[in-house]
């Protein structure tokens, strides 16, 4: 199963944030990638599963090689809290409406 | 994208009556979450629910209290995360209260979350890569704003 991270946290690497800076010239392969880095591929691959787990990139196999590609649909997630944050407090505020409700409701 | 969440709400209830529901633990708890809130500048709290792990939020929010104007206005820092040492979410929470004469108008501002944008879009923006940026990426990035 897919697990999720938090992709602040992914994003708090450098060598990630590289790896997304090269990722928004073009889609890449790892081996692609490593090349651009000093670290070993499968170091690189750790770090790709990273920001797959985030939901930042895509891995899509074409062939033998595996391609990855930025994900905007995970840089979305970002925008996820604020209407998160709506429906929370329109619900919320309704709670508390209903409890002073249930109060005056009482004392009558 | 939108930087603060504003909401207004009408009560048809006194000021003082929304007042104690939103500094009474007890109340609060009622209405909103578990808390060990206090009324008190520089207080320090938590309020506690369900984690949703697919926004990294482990479910506590951490809070200090930094304003309060008895019966008027409450404010305290919002701030959320993974896990107390990585709190990606940093926001502030002002209630203001304004009688009237048929109740109560509740003005909720929740702030803060352009630092969210800032930093994504310093990432991309920081060191010359601009114009390598995809169109699709540059509109993600626009719908930030």
């Amino acid at each position: 199963m897919r697990t999720t991270l938090d992709p602040f946290q992914a994003i708090a690497d450098p060598s990630r944030r590289e790896i997304l800076m090269l990722l928004t010239k073009d889609k890449q392969t790892i081996n692609g990638l490593a090349g651009n880095f000093d670290m070993s591929r499968p170091a690189v691959s750790k770090h790709v599963k990273v920001l797959y787990d985030a939901g930042l990139i895509i891995i899509n196999n074409q062939g033998r090689e595996r391609y990855c590609e930025l994900s905007p649909d995970g840089f979305n997630s970002v925008k996820e809290w604020l209407s998160y944050f709506d429906k929370f407090w329109r619900n919320k505020l309704q709670n508390l409406e209903n409890l002073l409700n249930q109060h005056k409701n009482e004392k009558n | 994208m939108q930087r603060d969440l504003v909401i207004k709400w009408h009560f048809p209830h006194p000021a003082e009556k929304v007042w104690e529901c939103l500094t009474t633990p007890a109340l609060i708890s009622q209405w909103l979450m578990k808390n060990d809130f206090k009324p008190v500048v520089g207080h320090k709290f938590n309020f506690h629910t369900k984690p949703i792990p697919k926004m990294g939020f482990d479910g506590i929010v951490y809070c200090e209290v930094t304003e309060v104007v008895p019966g008027k206005k409450l404010v305290y820092t919002w701030k959320g995360g993974s896990a107390p040492d990585n709190l990606s979410l940093d926001t502030i929470l002002t209630w203001t209260l304004t009688p009237q004469e048929d109740g109560t108008e509740l003005l909720l501002e929740h702030k803060g979350f352009k630092g969210f944008k800032n930093y994504i879009t310093s990432i991309f923006m920081g060191s010359g890569w601009r114009k390598h940026i995809p169109r699709r990426m540059a509109q993600v990035l626009n719908e930030m704003k």
